[in-house]
């Protein structure tokens, strides 16, 4: 779990771009990565986001980072289909596993396209602050609070998940070496085992983020916050 | 519960459903198996109503899935619904279900939760996803037989988390006379 979504303090026209612009480029990004199926269209779409990366100039260890957190998953992720996506005209077969060059192409192909998602989605959170990502949301949901959409609460709740997530990440990092110290790695054992060890770690996981929820809803509603958008009594209406 | 404390809860556990995964995923095939996501959307139906819960549900897969690439594209619609339900219904259950016992209240959401989720996500799955191509056996190989390590980790985890919150006075109390 190395992996880390942050902002990242450095100018670039891709720091400077409106947040609601980048939102929508990032939809249409994502798009055109997952419709890329040909190796040339996913050489395409890889060039385009190295383009972005060096002119976000955020580094490539930065936009690289959450890869690594995830080199697992796409290596099972590979190997499951190199291993079992095809039976016909197999390079190496053992009972029900045939290894297939077919399987392995469309493992690549999916390896290929999550790992571009990811970068693009680093990019997004390392150019643009959580406030900027709030009010990008806020200005693309508008229309939608005519038809009585509460674009506030959407709005705030896009931009306190993404400003949570690097402190949730870095907290529950601690939180399993922690357990890993105390009790030995979560991930060991058998299935009652492992769920055991789970509940020691997530039990603490959640209500420190619970805690951190309270601090920041309390903190809001002294100073008045309210969801739709009118100043309120300082102090907030009744807690919990 | 007020509700920005509603709003910045549902958040909190959208992220930690994005977190999580992520922590799973470090272990190969964990995702998979263990369903990381469901466990804060469920937590948050419990502890903050359905429409929060709901929220989280709708959050959490679509803002991981455009940060982290988890769930892929193709994955996104029915996992989202899937979550959705999950989090309705334990926040539906949970604001109606009263046995007068703490634990088996939440119990008693929790279990529906799972078990409409599973049977929409099925459903959904069969009329839309995957029209024509889908099967009862598909349904229990992937819901049951692929997801049972997640299924005893959500029997596991959720309730007493929801009790450890409601202890630790993080949320309001289902029975305050006490």
């Amino acid at each position: 779990m190395r992996s880390s979504v942050g902002y990242v303090w450095v100018d670039s026209p891709l720091h400077r771009a409106p947040a609601a612009a980048k939102l929508v480029g990032l939809l249409v990004a994502v798009a055109l990565v997952v419709l890329a199926s040909s190796p040339v269209e996913l050489a395409l779409a890889a060039f385009g986001v190295a383009a972005l990366v060096a002119a976000s100039r955020v580094g490539w260890r930065a936009a690289l980072r959450s890869l690594w957190g995830l080199r697992w998953f796409l290596l099972v992720v590979l190997c499951m289909n190199a291993l079992f996506f095809s039976a016909s005209d197999p390079l190496l077969s053992l009972g029900p596993v045939r290894l297939t060059l077919a399987g392995a192409a469309q493992g690549a192909r999916i390896v290929a396209r999550t790992a571009l998602v990811v970068v693009l989605g680093t990019l997004l959170t390392a150019t643009t602050r959580p406030q900027q990502l709030t009010s990008g949301v806020r200005d693309l949901l508008r229309p939608l609070a005519r038809l009585g959409v509460p674009t506030e609460a959407a709005a705030l709740a896009v931009g306190v998940t993404v400003q949570f997530v690097p402190t949730l990440l870095r907290e529950s990092r601690q939180l399993m070496r922690a357990q890993a110290l105390r009790c030995g790695p979560a991930s060991s054992g058998g299935i009652m085992r492992r769920a055991v060890s789970y509940v020691r770690l997530l039990v603490p996981v959640f209500v420190s983020a619970f805690r951190r929820a309270d601090e920041l809803s309390v903190a809001m509603e002294a100073r008045g916050y309210r969801i739709d958008g009118r100043p309120g009594r300082p102090g907030g209406e009744n807690r919990p | 519960m007020s509700s920005v404390k509603r709003v910045v809860v549902a958040a909190v556990c959208a992220a930690l459903g994005i977190v999580l995964p992520m922590a799973f995923h470090a272990v190969p095939g964990a995702g998979n198996a263990w369903l990381p996501m469901h466990l804060p959307v469920m937590i948050c139906g419990l502890v903050a109503g359905p429409a929060a819960g709901a929220a989280t549900g709708l959050l959490a897969p679509v803002l991981s899935s455009l940060l982290t690439g988890m769930p892929a594209a193709p994955m996104l619609p029915s996992m989202t619904c899937e979550l959705v339900v999950y989090g309705l219904v334990s926040g539906l259950l949970s604001s109606r279900v009263r046995t007068g016992r703490l634990t088996l209240d939440l119990y008693v959401s929790l279990v529906g939760a799972m078990v409409c989720g599973r049977v929409v996500g099925g459903l959904l799955q069969a009329l839309i996803f995957s029209a024509g191509s889908y099967s009862l056996a598909a349904w229990a190989a992937g819901y049951l037989l692929t997801g049972l390590p997640g299924i005893v980790l959500q029997l596991a985890v959720v309730v007493p988390v929801a009790v450890a919150l409601e202890r630790a006075g993080l949320v309001e109390p289902r029975y305050p006379q006490r």
